[in-house]
């Protein structure tokens, strides 16, 4: 019997450690990406203040890089700890991604940021620049498959079900990784990562430029990031609504929740809802103010496709829990005996089998075998009302996301205008919220996480497997264990890094630089004057 | 041989290969995160111990992170059963590893005595810890441990965490292993330090390679006499991959060595390992410390396909219910997924020698106490 | 000789890149979508800084 408080405190554990990996991934993603380019003009124009600011911001790169490995050893290992029964379902086709990732991206990554560091003075300029962009290309590529494999827990796609290994078996490598999930996920992940870099290189330029320090480095990080943040903001929200109209397609719970659709939509005139207060109890709204014929064309990409929503949801779900409870006592029966009778009854209904294995949390003494006719009803009702992710939770992460993403648009617009103009200096309100706005793409990025995986509940891997099933069979105090030291380690890693980060944040680039650069060398240029006197030179 | 057979064996091989990279390459980062302290008397010296792995350390760690998702995607029941099974040890493992990443990047980032002294012991203590529940798992697998399945593949733990801790034969491999990562991490810093932290490095590393030798002496003779398992009837080693109808299983004294009487040719893998630990001592006395270096890494390939070959097939037998016990045959993944993942190593492992010997190319050298003092990008 | 090499190792390039572009165009058009855009905002990023030691240059930016 599967002990529920486990499985919420497993979830939780889950939870935080993955927000709290996810506080540092974007920024590896895009920052990695923007010293890249910073280098490429470096190499390109010889001057050597590129230099000084590909190191600045590798060294504040290096920061937060050590603390996404860190964190993201965790991740590796918590499905094994957490998820045992997640992790032998899946584990033939989810593992294939992760193992991947390591041989192919996290690799390079990690091999190569070692000489991104300590390289300069041992590498040709062009080599360096092939180093950094190495480190750039492991590190989103890592991204890739993670996310690959995110994309088979939220469209299973590439694998089936095999009742006499009781798991779910690989069958099309090029299906998994051209899940049209995985890839909308990807593309919207990672770029939504070089918004949040591109906010935290213009921002603390922004500070350098209030405090008229560092001025020409400053000026010229600001210019990188504002037009490399604009770009990535507007291709960011053109791939939210892809992964939208993904999510309407493949997901129809998450849409529905996402929208807080109760019922039905009723096309054209149904409203989008800019805010409303959904009550997961009574399955209404208490009150919502929307703006009318805009719902429909934003996810559906049509003025005349219904939207499903929640209720009718509910009911097309009953029939299925229903065949799954046959499924998946056949299943015990083909387990015990291996008759093909039993087997032949489990393939009737073997695509509905995840929803009897929903069911088994509303069966009494959590045995669908135990379940009479009297309690049929009430079983399925509550599986059917289970199907469904929290509303609330839903609908206002991502209505806090999409918020953010518009106000990051206005804020890298007008940034990249004064700065292509050269009038920042005359606007100190664009820099003031240009620096106050630094920690908002995190913000943004973790309320994505939310969207994602709470509208992916009550599934781990959707429509086959329930969260409830997945977790280890754990005690209390194991859990209570790991979570206490869990917290307590991670308290202190982010007061360490927020410390050091805004101690050398504060200290600025490396002192010496020149206010005025000297001329272009051309490219390739050897030597570079006025800074033979730092050792790496 | 049928094809899934071989794909079974092949990654059952690579394991090992995994294993043992892991074991030599962050055995090494760790081995010098344990003699930190001991080797450098000052802060210049402990960074440039530090330094001397530094370029390296986050790409060897990677064999760690591979090592979860190859033993993830090929034995996923595997996976599954020995981290939860495991589930204290492995979080105390996880706590201490994650530790290390932010001592390497953060202790010298600020010139205060307390915090770099904070960050000297998380050193040893994510470098000490890893290591002995590394080899403390080999330990509890070749004894067997207590758990089984229900019909669905749910795995249940029959015995207490404790005893993964403090049961003798355990703590006999975990030290051991911490004894081969110092011999592993002293031989580095004999390569990549001066004086007169060579010297101290060169002392805890000879220590640390005869330890090991004496250790894994007495391993073996344990390990001919503990109960090993053995399967009692014919066993299809191309089965569905499921360990909920495995063919009966028993423990016998001495099971583990049925495998060398078999093919007596396996003597050699033992006998590799000894001679690396034996060895390798010698050859840093004598000063010829790459060899060392290489000889270090015999005694890990020695030692790790030593307690493969005599468990194998078994992975990771149950005490409790041995027919449920995890084989090469019952817990690997399809032969599709098996195919895929052997093309990429395939393509990639290649890649990965190359250029991770490029990178080692080009930071060789000796890395210079007084030139740390000045360069700002060093740990 | 060298030139040869050159030529080879771009023509090599040049068939992976056609090869990831026809893969990529019939079925993963946003991966397609994501190289070129990285592409895309890596160099826009990249010729701001230059434009920027124009203006400079012009006298159109006092850094």
């Amino acid at each position: 019997m599967t002990n529920l408080t486990v499985v919420e405190l497993s979830r939780l554990q889950f939870a935080l450690t993955a927000l709290y990996h996810f506080l540092f991934v974007p920024l590896t993603l895009g920052l990695s990406v923007i010293l890249a380019a910073m280098e490429t003009v470096y190499v390109i124009t010889g001057k050597p203040i590129y230099k000084d600011m590909t190191q600045f911001w590798g060294k504040l790169f290096g920061i937060n890089f050590a603390l996404g490995v860190a964190t993201g050893l965790t991740m590796e290992f918590e499905f094994g700890t957490n998820w045992s029964m997640y992790s032998h379902f899946v584990g033939d086709v989810f593992g294939t991604p992760l193992a991947i990732e390591g041989l192919m991206a996290f690799f390079l990554e990690s091999t190569f940021v070692g000489l991104m560091i300590f390289g300069w003075d041992r590498l040709s300029r062009p080599a360096h620049l092939a180093v950094t962009y190495l480190v750039a290309l492991g590190s989103n590529l890592s991204a890739l498959w993670i996310l690959i494999a995110n994309g088979f827990m939220q469209y299973p796609v590439g694998a089936s079900f095999d009742p006499d290994t009781m798991r779910m078996q690989f069958t099309s490598l090029y299906d998994l990784i051209f899940s049209e999930d995985a890839q909308a996920k990807f593309v919207h992940t990672s770029i939504a990562g070089f918004v949040c870099a591109a906010m935290f290189v213009m921002g603390i330029s922004a500070y350098y430029l209030l405090g008229k320090r560092h001025r020409a480095f400053a000026a010229r990080s600001f210019r990188v990031a504002a037009l490399f943040g604009l770009i990535s903001t507007l291709a960011v929200i053109t791939l939210g609504d892809a992964l939208g109209r993904s999510d309407y397609l493949l997901q129809q719970t998450k849409i529905a929740a996402i929208e807080g659709l109760w019922h039905t939509t009723r096309p054209p005139y149904e409203p989008w809802k800019l805010v409303a207060l959904p009550d997961d109890a009574t399955q209404s709204d208490v009150f919502s103010i929307g703006l009318p014929y805009v719902l429909t064309p934003l996810v559906t990409h049509s003025f005349t496709e219904p939207i499903p929503g929640i209720i009718e949801l509910e009911q097309e779900a009953r029939p299925k829990i229903v065949n799954g409870i046959q499924a998946v006592l056949a299943l015990q029966d083909y387990a015990r005996t291996r008759s093909p009778e039993a087997l032949a009854a489990f393939r009737k209904n073997e695509d509905d089998m995840g929803y009897g294995l929903l069911a088994e949390r509303y069966a009494p003494g959590q045995d669908l075998a135990a379940i009479t006719r009297a309690d049929l009803p009430g079983v399925v009702n509550h599986t059917a009302r289970a199907t469904i992710p929290n509303v609330f939770v839903e609908f206002w992460s991502f209505r806090i996301m999409m918020a953010l993403g518009f106000a990051f648009l206005a804020v890298f617009a007008f940034a990249a205008y004064f700065s292509l103009r050269n009038r920042l200096e005359r606007h100190p309100w664009i820099l003031w919220l240009a620096m106050l706005s630094i920690p908002l793409p995190v913000l943004a990025s973790e309320f994505g996480w939310i969207v994602a995986e709470n509208g992916r509940q009550p599934w781990t891997v959707f429509g086959w497997l329930p969260t409830f099933q997945s977790a280890s069979t754990h005690s209390v105090g194991y859990l209570l264990f790991s979570l206490i030291g869990f917290a307590l380690i991670y308290t202190c890693f982010i007061a360490a890094e927020l410390y050091l980060m805004f101690r050398y944040a504060r200290i600025g680039p490396a002192t010496g630089a020149p206010a005025e650069t000297p001329h272009a060398a051309g490219p390739m240029a050897a030597g570079t004057s006025g800074y033979a006197g730092k050792p790496w030179q | 041989m049928e094809l899934y057979v071989a794909l079974k064996v092949i990654w059952a091989f690579l394991l090992g290969v995994l294993l043992t990279g892991l074991a030599v390459m962050v055995g090494m980062d760790m081995g010098v995160g344990i003699m930190l302290r001991f080797v450098g008397r000052s802060d210049l010296e402990r960074r440039a111990a530090l330094n001397a792995i530094g370029p390296h350390w986050d790409g060897n760690q990677v064999w760690f992170v591979l090592g979860g998702g190859a033993i993830f995607a090929a034995f996923p029941t595997l996976y599954a059963t020995s981290f939860s099974t495991f589930y204290v040890v492995m979080i105390l493992l996880l706590f201490s590893m994650i530790l290390r990443p932010l001592a390497f990047e953060y202790r010298s980032k600020l010139d205060a005595g307390r915090w770099r002294a904070t960050w000297d012991w998380a050193f040893l203590v994510s470098g000490a810890v890893p290591m002995f529940v590394f080899g403390a798992a080999f330990g509890n697998v070749l004894q067997g441990v207590g758990f089984h399945f229900t019909w669905d593949g749910q795995y249940f733990q029959d015995e207490s965490f404790i005893w993964y801790v403090l049961n003798p034969f355990a703590i006999l491999c975990g030290l051991m292993s911490v004894a081969l990562s110092l011999y592993q991490g002293g031989t580095m810093l004999v390569m990549r330090t001066e004086q007169p932290i060579a010297a101290r490095a060169r002392r805890i590393a000879v220590a640390g390679g005869l330890i090991a030798a004496l250790l894994f002496a007495i391993g073996g003779i344990w390990v001919s006499l503990m109960k090993g398992f053995v399967f009692t009837a014919p066993v299809d080693p191309a089965m569905a991959a499921t360990p909920l109808n495995g063919p009966s299983v028993a423990r016998q004294a001495g099971a583990w060595l049925g495998n060398f009487h078999a093919h007596p040719a396996l003597w050699a893998i033992p006998a590799a390992g000894f001679l690396g630990m034996i060895a390798g001592p010698l050859a840093l006395r004598a000063g010829f410390a790459v060899l060392g270096w290489w000889l270090g890494a015999l005694a890990s390939v020695g030692t790790i396909f030593t307690v493969g070959v005599a468990m194998f097939p078994f992975l990771m037998p149950s005490t409790t219910a041995p027919a449920q016990s995890l084989t090469v045959w019952n817990a690997s993944g399809s032969a599709y997924n098996l195919t895929w993942m052997l093309v990429f190593a395939l393509i990639f492992t290649p890649a990965i020698i190359a250029y991770t010997g490029w990178a080692f190319r080009v930071m060789r050298g000796r890395v210079k106490t007084d030139s740390i003092a000045h360069d700002e990008h060093s740990y | 000789m060298k030139t040869f090499i050159t030529f080879v190792a771009l023509a090599l390039i040049l068939a992976l890149a056609l090869f990831i572009a026809v893969i990529a165009g019939d079925d993963g058009p946003w991966y397609f979508a994501w190289l070129v855009g990285t592409t895309m905002i890596v160099l826009i990023a990249a010729a701001g800084a230059v434009l920027l030691e124009t203006q400079s240059q012009s006298g159109e930016s006092e850094f």
